[in-house]
């Protein structure tokens, strides 16, 4: 088990570094002279200005020192400064994270909230009608986009009803966004517990568990939930990068102050130093959450636990 | 089903032999056609079968299908909600909504096939040449695949649109890049069971080279779980080039492309609905469809998930 944490570790902390790696090497792989490209919207730069921003960016150096002085920087938690404003990056993206966190969270329990029970209940009642419409409706929920279910609720409950503020970053305004985020990956999940149940159900132990003649209730959450939910639980780590991932564009639809709203901002702006910044917060966040998930695994499975 | 039962029955399986009633005349038809049968006995898949072909249908023949030009400005009233001159109402610019759904689904259809396209072949070739290889080959690839894994689609399209820039065309590649790892571990994970079964060894006693060994004998046998991955996957690859030309970072206006209509339609959505009620339904469409086809070709391939 310590042998299996250990590799896990360091595949997260390979991963950390081949991020940093093509993450300072992001800028030069863009088509064309990204200084230009990141002052084309600022008129009047002369080819002096362009000169010194290449100077104080490191670009004149050769690349291999340009990652050295990157990392150099990192170690300091310097992403450097953004192209517009001049704003340190590090400081953006922790005023906005926390947004998108707590986005990404809520929507989580939403999630699980909705999709586990459903999930297990069309797995228990496989192949009846409750089945089959739980499916379909699952189904049809991961084919709704975001930002199109975001959009109609915004459109409903919002403009329309006038229930909640339209935007904002209030504790009101979490609600439509999160639930947007949420019904989406709802259907995922139940899909998962019930694949992954329906596993469980057709397994000996469950069938030994019955003959016994143990209450169907003891079967139910003390055999096959126990068993059914370490895969489930997996799933779900993944689920909430998936989640972070959704956040950005439902951040998008409803103005929500958080990461993602600020990384489209900051592609439209060329703002390379941020992209960079953001791109490396999200792999570490990634990262940090998959090896998180492994320790759960390992925690709830004893058959890891004593390998 | 009776595929796998004959299967374990030749391995000696402990699985009991199958109900009479499996075995049938069905079993005697080629594989393809019993898949085919598998696949259009599960209720989900025939729709879904069949809406990929009228998508399709509708994709190619669009300029006929469509009353008037996605373009054209002024078609009707400026705003008009849905009428019999124009079933899905008109924008802003007095453009017509139908035609420009219409036009959409061959762009959508477009971005389907071309994201999956570019994922599917590269993943493929990383995912077999790594497990055929083993060696260092093998080490290297699948620990770039895992990290690139680890990112999340969406994170590495956003970086690919962030580098090439926003359009149509970069957003089909940044989607289909964002996927290569998935198709490259499925390919892989593939690979090395083919690749210990006995007629690999076969061939290679027999002396085919290493070109032909992976396309001649592994590449059909790699191909079928492929299949199921890669219908998920344009269901997949059309919400996310939706989404980044929602976000402005895929298709520009005036394209019809429906993420971007609906990018447009939103500041109207309390005097003009219609405009981005048609797109997110067309687009939800598209996306049900390859869903429900791809679950069902996975159903049929593996009958354990079959429904009783």
């Amino acid at each position: 088990m310590t042998k299996y944490l250990v590799t896990r570790i360091f595949a997260a902390i390979v991963t950390v570094w081949v991020t940093t790696i093509a993450v300072s090497m992001l800028i030069h792989v863009v088509p064309g002279d990204p200084v230009q490209i990141m002052y084309a919207q600022s008129q009047g730069t002369t080819p002096e200005q362009l000169e010194n921003i290449r100077r104080s960016l490191g670009l004149d150096q050769p690349i291999v020192t340009q990652y050295f002085m990157y990392m150099k920087k990192l170690m300091h938690g310097d992403l450097g400064h953004t192209i517009r404003g001049e704003q340190p990056v590090m400081d953006l993206l922790l005023l906005h994270l926390p947004y998108t966190l707590l986005l990404a969270g809520t929507a989580l329990v939403i999630a699980i909230a909705i999709g586990m029970p459903l999930g297990f209940i069309a797995a228990y009642k496989r192949g009846s009608w409750l089945d089959t419409s739980l499916m379909t409706a699952a189904i049809l929920g991961v084919s709704m986009p975001s930002f199109w279910l975001g959009l109609i609720l915004l459109f409903t409950f919002a403009v329309r009803l006038e229930w909640l503020p339209v935007a904002g970053s209030g504790i009101q305004n979490l609600v439509l966004p999160a639930i947007t985020l949420g019904v989406a990956n709802a259907a995922i999940i139940a899909r998962l517990t019930r694949s992954s149940m329906i596993d469980i159900f057709d397994q000996d132990f469950i069938r030994t568990a019955r003959a016994k003649g143990l209450p169907r209730a003891t079967v139910l959450y003390r055999h096959a939930l126990r068993a059914g939910l370490v895969p489930i639980v997996t799933m779900i780590g993944m689920q909430f990068t998936y989640m972070m991932g959704g956040a950005i564009v439902v951040e998008n639809v409803f103005g929500w102050n958080g990461v993602g709203r600020m990384a489209i901002q900051a592609i439209f702006q060329r703002d390379y130093p941020l992209i960079q910044g953001f791109i490396l917060m999200f792999a570490i966040i990634v990262v940090i959450v998959s090896v998180l998930m492994d320790l759960l695994y390992v925690r709830l499975d004893p058959r890891i636990r004593y390998r | 089903m009776q595929k796998s039962n004959m299967g374990a029955a030749l391995l000696g399986a402990r699985t009991p032999p199958a109900p009479s009633e499996d075995v049938d005349a069905r079993s005697l038809h080629s594989p393809l056609r019993r898949f085919v049968e598998a696949v259009f006995a599960n209720r989900g898949a025939a729709i879904g079968f069949v809406l990929v072909a009228f998508l399709v249908f509708v994709a190619i023949f669009a300029p006929v299908l469509a009353p008037y030009s996605p373009d054209e400005m002024g078609a009707g009233d400026m705003l008009g909600p849905p009428s019999l001159s124009h079933p899905f109402g008109t924008d802003e610019f007095g453009r017509d909504m139908f035609s420009r759904v219409i036009h959409g689904t061959r762009l959508t259809i477009q971005v389907g096939v071309i994201a999956v396209g570019i994922s599917l072949t590269l993943g493929m070739l990383i995912g077999m040449i790594s497990g055929y290889a083993g060696g260092w080959l093998e080490r290297i690839f699948m620990r770039g695949v895992d990290v690139l894994f680890s990112f999340t689609e969406t994170l590495i399209a956003l970086a690919a649109v962030a580098v090439l820039g926003p359009s149509l065309t970069n957003a089909m590649i940044a989607v289909g890049i964002a996927a290569i790892p998935f198709y490259a571990r499925v390919t892989y994970s593939v690979t090395l069971v083919e690749c210990n079964k006995p007629y690999i060894e076969a061939a290679y006693a027999s002396g085919a080279g290493h070109l032909r060994l992976l396309f001649r004998h592994l590449l059909p046998n790699v191909i079928p779980p492929l299949i199921v991955v890669a219908t998920l996957g344009v269901s997949t690859a059309v919400l996310a080039a939706a989404a980044l030309s929602f976000l402005g970072l895929g298709a520009q206006p005036p394209s019809p492309e429906w993420g971007a209509v609906l990018s447009a339609g939103r500041d109207y959505f309390n005097t003009a609905p219609w405009i981005m009620l048609y797109p997110g339904l067309a687009i939800m469409i598209t996306v049900l469809a390859f869903n429900l086809l791809g679950d069902g070709i996975r159903e049929a391939l593996d009958p354990r998930q079959r429904k009783e």
